[in-house]
């Protein structure tokens, strides 16, 4: 640590001049810490990549001691299963969050407004689900015997549509970030209610829809659980249900040792084997890892505007 | 009345605006919450939710009887909590204070940019990279040490691999939010210290961790509304569902989502679920009650 020496160089901004010991060490432990969070994604990476013989012999490794396309060759011998289930994870991804980001902010627009009375019900209204919620089971009953929605897209879609945090991220940006004075000069200018909003507000909001919505995008892309629920046919399956299907179908021949072996070998390249494993995990996270730098400051600004609430 | 009449007219504009939330809550959160009667019936998928018989409070007789179960889950889902909520609240801090600290801040923000993006990995993902870790014959820790651990029957290991799972899921994510209250920490205050003479560890003490506290208790009181919930994802994937690590492993929420695709014991997991909500909604109220008493401005309602 270096002491201060009372000249000129005080003026400077005061972190510059502390590259001392401490910070390496402390340096040290971050890269540590970084170690730790970033190899087990690099494994999935070399695991895709490794021969499958190396694996079952030495297992999984960092350094494998042949390489291999073959995993990444037999994840393409999904083939249509694959291309159908990413276009049904990207369908569910766009569409879920580009709904959810207009509903929600139209919402948030509407409590926000002031002069409106039914405001005050209608954001105890958005607030009583976050307090208490009836639970998976009776979503499921209602949802599958009620609504009929057994196996229907809508059930990955609706269910992470709407979430009281989000709306409410959403009206404290307005609250806070948008003047008021904005949308009563473009009424005055004869504006309409509806033309307010979509010509005013939202293009203002953008900062907090890019937020809000990378975060949900994220959501819909990784729910495995209500597909695992609702969803049945090969048609509809999006990738995270894929990925568990894998894992079941492993379990099935890890448990059933009386599999004939003529019927593992007509099985033939669908057992799946460690290495094509990973490079589906790897066709199934990689997007995500490709987008988020691009996203990691608006998110960062939104997680932060959320807890600030208005 | 007639004046509010008056003012909803001339605000219809709103109303139809708020109309698809209102619906989408109405029929994917509302209509459940009814849902929860499954409680006080003996519940039969073919005569459905309202045709069931009531059966009064017998499937919570049957709750309490069936101790071993119901206090399990109930027991872990509380022991992850608190694992979870100490251990993360803990590292966040920690390492949000560190990233501030260290000068280098180019390196810094990568550092930062890949400890978070293991929360956007999906647990269903997770599971087979936990797999390659500690799977018997071709984990990389048993094959580096050669220790032969049965890690996927052996319940006992599980409380704290999870443990690490989560660390490793979510603490670079959530310190996020702990650095933007570093950033907004006044640098006079510092300087003040160090023409003082307060060194680095004393500056910690006494600016960087005062100014945290609010937002910690805020965080640990909000989380006591989520603490009948947990992470399903770690449960049900991570441990594959695997019923030898149940007694170790299995939370409210994992037991459910098994009733479920078992299509069984619906009484008992009714009743289960209806205990889960309302101690939910319980606890939700006293952390929202505790936090408005401290700092207002952050209480949710």
């Amino acid at each position: 640590m270096s002491k201060r020496k009372g000249n000129a160089a005080d003026l400077a901004p005061s972190k510059k001049e502390k590259k001392g010991l401490g910070q390496y060490i402390l340096g040290f432990f971050l890269l540590l810490y970084t170690l730790f969070c970033a190899l087990p994604v690099v494994l999935v990476f070399i695991a895709a990549f490794s021969d499958e013989k190396s694996i079952t012999q030495n297992g999984f490794s960092f350094f494998p001691d042949k390489w291999s396309m073959a995993g990444i060759n037999s994840v393409l011998r999904y083939g249509s299963q694959l291309l159908t289930s990413y276009g049904i994870t990207i369908f569910v991804t766009v569409f879920g969050t580009a709904l959810g980001l207009l509903v929600m902010s139209m919402f948030a627009y509407s409590i926000s407004r002031k002069e409106f009375r039914l405001s005050k019900f209608l954001s105890i209204y958005l607030l009583i689900p976050m307090l208490f919620n009836g639970g998976q089971l009776s979503g499921y009953v209602i949802f599958t015997s009620y609504y009929g929605l057994k196996d229907s897209l809508w059930l990955l879609i609706l269910p992470l549509c709407v979430s009281t945090m989000n709306v409410i991220i959403l009206r404290t940006y307005i609250a806070n970030s948008i003047p008021n004075e904005l949308m009563e000069a473009a009424k005055i200018d004869g504006a309409g209610e509806y033309r307010t909003f979509f010509q005013i507000t939202l293009p203002l909001l953008k900062p907090s829809l890019a937020a809000v919505g990378f975060m949900m995008a994220t959501a819909y892309w990784n729910d495995w659980q209500n597909a695992l629920l609702y969803i049945t046919s090969d048609n509809k399956k999006p990738l995270q249900l894929l990925l568990v299907n894998i894992q079941k179908s492993i379990e099935f021949l890890l448990n059933n040792s009386n599999v004939p072996a003529s019927a593992r070998a007509a099985m033939g390249g669908n057992i799946p084997q460690y290495s094509s494993t990973m490079a589906t995990v790897l066709v199934v996270i990689g997007p995500i890892m490709v987008v988020y730098p691009f996203f990691q400051k608006y998110f960062v600004k939104g997680l932060t505007v959320g807890s600030v609430k208005g | 009345m007639k004046s509010f009449l008056e003012n909803t007219w001339k605000h219809r504009a709103h109303v139809v605006m708020a109309l698809p939330v209102f619906l989408i809550l109405f029929f994917i959160m509302y209509v459940p919450m009814a849902g929860l009667v499954m409680a006080f019936k003996s519940f039969d998928f073919s005569k459905g939710i309202w045709g069931s018989p009531w059966c009064g409070i017998d499937n919570f007789k049957f709750l309490l009887a069936s101790k071993n179960t119901f206090v399990s889950i109930t027991k872990n889902t509380l022991m992850y909590y608190v694992i979870f909520t100490a251990v993360g609240t803990f590292l966040n801090v920690v390492l949000a204070i560190a990233i501030d600290q260290f000068v280098f801040k180019k390196v810094a923000k990568v550092m930062q940019t890949l400890m978070i993006i293991p929360v956007f990995i999906s647990y269903a993902a997770v599971q087979f990279i936990v797999y390659a870790f500690i799977s018997t014959d071709t984990g990389i820790l048993n094959n580096t040490f050669d220790m032969g651990i049965r890690f996927y029957s052996t319940a006992s290991w599980w409380p704290l691999i999870l443990t690490i799972v989560k660390i490793w899921n979510s603490v670079g994510y959530g310190s996020v939010l702990y650095m933007s209250v570093l950033a907004g920490i006044d640098t006079e205050l510092y300087e003040a210290a160090q023409i003082d003479g307060a060194n680095k560890w004393k500056q910690i003490w006494h600016i960087t961790l005062p100014s945290l506290i609010p937002m910690i208790t805020v965080m640990l009181l909000l989380s006591v509304g989520g603490i009948m919930r947990s992470d399903t994802g770690l449960f049900y994937q991570v441990t594959r569902n695997s019923g030898v690590l149940y007694s170790t492993t299995q939370v409210i929420d994992s037991y459910v989502l098994n009733a479920i695709f078992k299509n069984s014991n619906f009484g008992f997991t009714a009743a289960t679920s209806f205990f889960q909500s309302v101690v939910g909604l319980v606890m939700m109220l006293f952390a929202n009650g505790m936090v408005r008493k401290i700092a207002p401005e952050n209480a949710l309602f």
